[in-house]
């Protein structure tokens, strides 16, 4: 029941267990700035190659595989092999052929930008 | 929807979405089931440190290895501090909002942290490494000489 505005994110956030890999959903920062929509995530031990995001008909997917290096005996393991996954819906208005994002240090910074028909715009009127 | 009710309180969005906080906490706590943290939801203690980061430990033989989820974070911005038997991580994760944009949604956390492990033998501090990748800590200390392990001949008699 969060405020909104036509430009606010729902979620759906899903836990599901399949062959004792559990998928977590990843923490996600969400900012908005006049030109575009920013999603910030937390996705530690993902790399590039790791990370899968689809995005269609209007529903942004975020998969990606975590795999723990694990050496020797465990003496406690407070975090293991998951998935992250979560998927949001994408507000229209956003070009989703300019979607860019980048991972570093285990944080996915997704771009999101929009399409100029919803950026604000100066109207300018003529004397008449 | 509400809004129509004036309850001289005109936050139901933030009860709401500190109620759906909460139980997105809840959810991250149970996920682990074989999880040796203590029932407090990770990101609700920043500065106590004890949560965050989690981390792993092993013993591999001749050394011990610590591994901990440290998105964002890079070498430069953890604090390792070794003191005869205990290993502390300590350090800063800052989640800024980036300038000119508005907060639609904040889940990762702020937090000062700093958390102590007990290893269970001596290390030798000369001969420990730690570095990180895509956001992962990862900490090889060396047993100390004598906690090596080592085999014992049995000579019959």
């Amino acid at each position: 029941m969060a405020r909104e505005t036509s430009l606010a994110k729902q979620q759906t956030q899903s836990l599901v267990q399949t062959e004792q890999r559990p998928a977590i959903a990843p923490e996600c920062d969400i900012y908005e700035s006049k030109d575009e929509l920013l999603l910030v995530a937390d996705l530690p031990g993902v790399s590039t190659d790791a990370l899968k995001i689809d995005i269609d008909n209007g529903e942004l997917a975020l998969e990606a595989r975590r795999k723990v290096a694990s050496s020797g005996s465990s003496l406690g393991s407070e975090f293991r092999d998951c998935d992250f996954r979560r998927r949001f819906a994408v507000p229209p208005g956003i070009d989703t052929a300019k979607i860019s994002a980048d991972l570093k240090n285990g944080v996915l910074r997704l771009h999101l930008p929009k399409s100029d028909s919803v950026k604000p715009r100066q109207i300018s009127i003529r004397a008449g | 929807m509400l809004s129509r009710f004036d309850l001289g309180w005109n936050d139901w969005d933030d009860m709401f979405s500190a109620m759906s906080q909460l139980r997105g906490y809840m959810d991250r706590m149970f996920e682990d089931s074989a999880s040796t943290r203590a029932w407090t939801p990770r990101a609700l203690l920043p500065t106590f440190g004890g949560s965050w980061p989690r981390a792993n430990f092993s013993d591999n033989g001749s050394s011990l290895t610590l591994t901990a989820e440290v998105p964002g974070l890079s070498e430069k911005d953890v604090k390792l501090s070794l003191n005869q038997d205990v290993l502390t991580l300590a350090g800063e994760r800052k989640t800024p909002v980036p300038e000119g944009y508005l907060t639609h949604r904040q889940e990762r956390p702020t937090v000062q942290f700093s958390r102590s492990f007990s290893l269970p033998c001596a290390v030798d501090p000369d001969r420990a490494s730690a570095s990180v990748k895509d956001g992962i800590l990862t900490v090889t200390l060396e047993k100390a000489k004598e906690a090596q392990p080592r085999q014992i001949s049995v000579k019959a008699s």
